[in-house]
């Protein structure tokens, strides 16, 4: 790009870069996103509110994984493959925000926390799966998450946790096992199969 | 540990999945997962689990796809006017450069001739009468005056480039 034809251009807000900015995103435009909006922004709120403990930060991840969806250049095959890949792009910003430091001191924490820790609380109390769930390991949330409440299969969960196929089965093995214990010591008896 | 999955598991999984369990499972189906720990195992937590979706998903607080939309276009020109101002930066970054290696290279050459000007400099402000803003007792030293204009357009050149790189960065 010539500096004749980008300067002016520049100034105008029509250099090409800006232009291919301004108009339909990769992969989607503005219709065939809110379709696919309303389709998967539920069930990945569900996801990290639900593995997280914490509606609040949902809420921000949310937004977040569908601002980075709609940055990147996704793979353009189908439905099934971007909602996959939503939930991948939402996983590793779940893992970002697990391996930030802590703040240090109490000072140093914003009070939006303490409001944000009453809510996930209020949340929490209307679980069916909440006090099971807290008592398992958050990569053990994600992948009984995954498999169970969004039926993917062990070679789908490999490809949005990252984790090795191989290891998935055995993971999810002693993840389900753990938890249907848990679930048998609190659920009430409704006379279902246990 | 046993990993071996039950034979049935699958059959179980698809009537879970679609929906069909326990209406339309056999009766034979139906005792073998209740002897059955794994497929037992898989009932509960599938059952619990896609409940817990189906809950979760109504409780879900979500914006409007507009703003998302709005917000992405936004931030995709961001960085598009992020990479225009790439360049933009290299070229100031250079032209810095050049004019110091200029100045370095005139101040080399000057000290070769004898620094025939410092003494003009010196002489600058009695020239223009610039004194006369100055206090008393600055003024019977010259090479001090000259200091003192010296450092006032420092500071006016220096307030220049610090205002100018406060507006670029805002």
């Amino acid at each position: 790009m010539s500096w004749e034809s980008a300067i002016p251009n520049v100034l105008a807000g029509e250099t090409p870069a800006l232009a291919s900015a301004s108009s339909d995103l990769p992969g989607m435009n503005s219709e065939e996103f809110a379709a696919f909006y309303e389709r998967s922004a539920r069930p990945l709120w569900a996801y990290l509110a639900r593995v997280s403990g914490d509606a609040a930060l949902a809420d921000d991840l949310v937004q977040e994984s569908f601002l980075r969806f709609l940055g990147a250049d996704h793979p353009n095959d189908g439905e099934v493959s971007a909602r996959r890949y939503l939930f991948r792009i939402a996983t590793n910003l779940l893992r970002d925000h697990w391996r930030r430091p802590r703040a240090a001191s109490i000072e140093d924490i914003p009070e939006e926390v303490f409001q944000a820790g009453d809510h996930a609380d209020a949340c929490d109390s209307r679980m069916i799966l909440g006090p099971a769930l807290r008592f398992m390991r958050p990569r053990d949330r994600q992948l009984l998450w995954l498999a169970y409440a969004e039926g993917y299969s062990h070679r789908e969960i490999a490809g949005i946790t990252g984790l090795a196929s191989a290891s998935i089965r055995l993971l999810l093995f002693r993840a389900r096992r753990k938890i249907a214990r848990l679930l048998r010591e609190n659920a009430p008896d409704d006379g279902r199969v246990r | 540990m046993r990993l071996g999955a039950c034979g049935r598991e699958k059959e179980v999984a698809e009537m879970l999945t679609r929906g069909h369990w326990p209406e339309a499972a056999s009766s034979e189906l139906r005792a073998h997962v209740n002897g059955c720990r794994g497929c037992r195992d898989l009932v509960l937590v599938k059952e619990a689990f896609r409940a817990e979706r189906t809950a979760a998903a109504n409780a879900a607080r979500l914006e409007p796809p507009g703003v998302l939309w709005w917000r992405a276009q936004l931030r995709r020109r961001n960085a598009a006017l992020a990479r225009i101002g790439k360049p933009i930066l290299g070229a100031q970054i250079l032209s810095v450069a050049v004019t110091l290696a200029a100045a370095i290279f005139y101040l080399a050459w000057q000290a070769k001739r004898g620094y025939a000007w410092p003494a003009w400099l010196q002489q600058f402000p009695r020239a223009l009468h610039l004194e006369a803003l100055l206090p008393d007792a600055l003024t019977k030293y010259p090479g001090e005056t000259w200091l003192v204009f010296f450092g006032l357009g420092m500071l006016a050149a220096m307030s220049g480039v610090i205002v100018y790189m406060a507006s670029e960065k805002h």
